[in-house]
């Protein structure tokens, strides 16, 4: 078993160092795209995580809170030229704001009744964003406007250079969560996601957690959103509130392991990857296939490792090497 | 000397059934209580209602050292220094036995090593030590009911209420916990607890209550108890009264 011990930090280093070369690794723009969707899909699985993973709130709501990051920087910044950058977090606190209500409503709710109630708020929040058009240009949407390659303005003639902002994102995300993971508040999101009953028998202030927790997860998840809309150049109602964004967070948790730190990272690699060779070898020919062939993949998996890969993963790593840097929380959280 | 507990005019109604009905009793510190009662007599139920699960009804009194508890979270009662476990034992499955104890140990420090050693302490009282890293859904039945104790022991209580952490055990573990129930009462804790194992209730209580229906049918030191009419009518029926004295009382 201790044949050849490689330290958490080498790994670790590896990553990053594999992440931050694979712009210039890339042969087109085409594989820089995919990358950025990687990197900012994991960051969002990662906000998402947090409460769906850990504490086990299974929120199926997250474009609500994506929707208002994206929301109130383009508005800051069309109306009152204010930063993205500024935009960014004072999206990230507008989301903090709308998460209290919502998780005031949301959390008396369990199980199934919950995830619904959490797409409800995200619904109500596009159709409000369709019908006041005044307040936001409603269905039409509007474009981000250009202002060239401007640093301040978040917005660059190099593609590489979103990437390297939704690593940052991503690094961010899985420092708070690795941190929360090896703290209190890691114990007692995972005993509150195990039983909640249990858990308040042990002095757990089960609503306040959750709803600290929420907080955490709306600010991070709204940082997204902005990003997202200064990518792609554009916001619509539609895009900013997909319910498919509340979807992929879910998701790439619930693929990669639900509840540990590199979970979600792994669960967007392999089904954003997935998703887009698919895309471009079957795609152009036979329409419809590549959707299937991804569905069944998410079958798959969900049937054979309903804790996620990285599950799998890491008892194959254990075997050859220690790599307790990829372990989560649950079953290894030790003394 | 001091009183605990005291309970006072505990009531709860579900809907048509009156599952507690002017129920009172007090508990002095350093005193071990079993409450007692067929099924369905409103034991559990009680629990629920003394540890904040449950509202009880307007009227219901809970005293613990002084403090009101009613209208108080679950939480809060347990930071007051009552600690309980449940009938059917609910340990973090997925979480391993030391990470379970270590959530109760966080009630009164946060910091990751205070706790760690706190919850050894625990594990090591219950006789758990040797499992701190299985995973709790691995453990036997007697061991989960360790893990809930010890768990319990964390969030280092002044009272604790134990509902039937004897149920599915078999004789040698009822021993074995009857003997750990003693550790935690010689250790000054005041100790609640519901029994159906009349041998565990004999060797460890100093008082019993009795309920039946919802409702308080008789208390008193153990002897006493076992020999009242009315508690045997309701465990046995009437025909039994009178024939029971100095015979076997177990169960």
């Amino acid at each position: 078993m201790r044949k050849r011990r490689i330290p958490a930090a080498l790994w670790l280093g590896g990553l990053v160092v594999l992440a931050l070369l694979a712009p210039a690794a890339a042969p087109s723009p085409f594989y820089i795209d995919i990358f950025i969707r990687v990197a900012l899909f994991a960051f969002i699985g990662v906000a998402w995580n947090l409460i769906g993973g850990y504490a086990k709130q299974l929120s199926l709501g997250h474009a609500a809170f994506f929707g208002l990051g994206a929301y109130t920087s383009t508005i800051l910044l069309i109306r009152f030229g204010i930063s993205p950058w500024i935009g960014m977090l004072a999206g990230g606190v507008v989301a903090m704001a709308a998460s209290l209500p919502i998780g005031a409503v949301c959390f008396r709710l369990r199980g199934p009744y919950f995830a619904i109630s959490t797409i409800a708020f995200a619904e109500v929040l596009m159709l409000l964003f369709l019908k006041f058009r005044d307040f936001a240009w409603g269905a039409e949407g509007t474009t981000i406007p250009n202002f060239g390659d401007s640093p301040l303005m978040m917005q660059f003639d190099a593609k590489a250079a979103y990437y390297y902002i939704a690593l940052a994102l991503l690094a961010i995300a899985l420092a708070i969560t690795w941190w929360i993971e090896r703290s209190w508040i890691g114990y007692y999101l995972v005993a509150v996601g195990e039983d909640e009953d249990a858990a308040e028998a042990v002095g757990v202030n089960v609503p306040r957690i959750k709803r600290h927790i929420y907080l955490i997860s709306a600010f991070l998840t709204a940082l997204g959103g902005t990003f997202y809309v200064q990518y792609i150049y554009f916001i619509d109602p539609n895009t900013a509130f997909n319910f498919s964004i509340s979807v992929e967070a879910a998701l790439v948790s619930i693929v990669g392991g639900i509840g540990t730190l590199w979970g979600p990272v792994l669960g967007t690699v392999l089904l954003e990857v997935t998703s887009a060779l698919l895309q471009s070898w079957l795609g152009s020919s036979h329409g419809g296939v590549q959707l299937t062939v991804y569905s069944l993949i998410l079958m798959a998996v969900i049937l054979w490792r309903p804790t996620g890969l990285l599950g799998l993963l890491s008892d194959a790593f254990d075997r050859v090497v220690n790599a307790a840097s990829l372990r989560g929380p649950g079953a290894s959280v030790d003394g | 000397m001091a009183e605990a507990l005291v309970v006072s005019r505990l009531g709860k109604r579900f809907g048509g059934l009156q599952a507690v009905h002017d129920f009172s009793f007090s508990v002095d510190e350093n005193e071990t209580v079993a409450l007692i009662g067929p099924n369905g007599a409103g034991k559990t139920t009680s629990f629920h209602l003394i540890t904040g699960y449950h509202h009880p009804d307007a009227g219901s009194s809970v005293v613990a050292f002084g403090r009101e508890l009613v209208g108080l979270r679950p939480h809060d009662i347990c930071a007051h220094g009552l600690a309980r476990t449940f009938q059917v034992a609910r340990p973090f499955g997925n979480m391993t036995v030391l990470a379970n104890v270590m959530t109760g140990a966080f009630l009164r420090d946060k910091r990751l090593d205070v706790a760690r050693s706190r919850a050894r302490e625990a594990l090591d009282f219950v006789g758990l030590s040797a499992k701190e890293q299985t995973p709790a859904h691995d453990l036997t039945t007697i061991d989960q009911r360790r893990l809930e104790m010890a768990r319990a022991l964390a969030t280092e209580p002044r009272l604790l209420l134990l509902d039937e952490v004897m149920a599915g055990l078999n004789p040698a573990e009822i021993d074995q916990a009857v003997e750990l129930v003693g550790k935690l009462a010689s250790r000054g804790l005041t100790i609640v607890i519901i029994e159906h194992v009349m041998r565990a209730i004999m060797a460890v209580a100093s008082h019993i209550v009795v309920l039946d229906h919802g409702q308080k049918i008789a208390e008193g030191k153990p002897a006493d108890v076992v020999a009242n009419e009315d508690v045997i009518r309701a465990y046995l029926g009437s025909g039994y009264v009178g024939r029971a004295a100095g015979g076997d009382s177990r169960c």
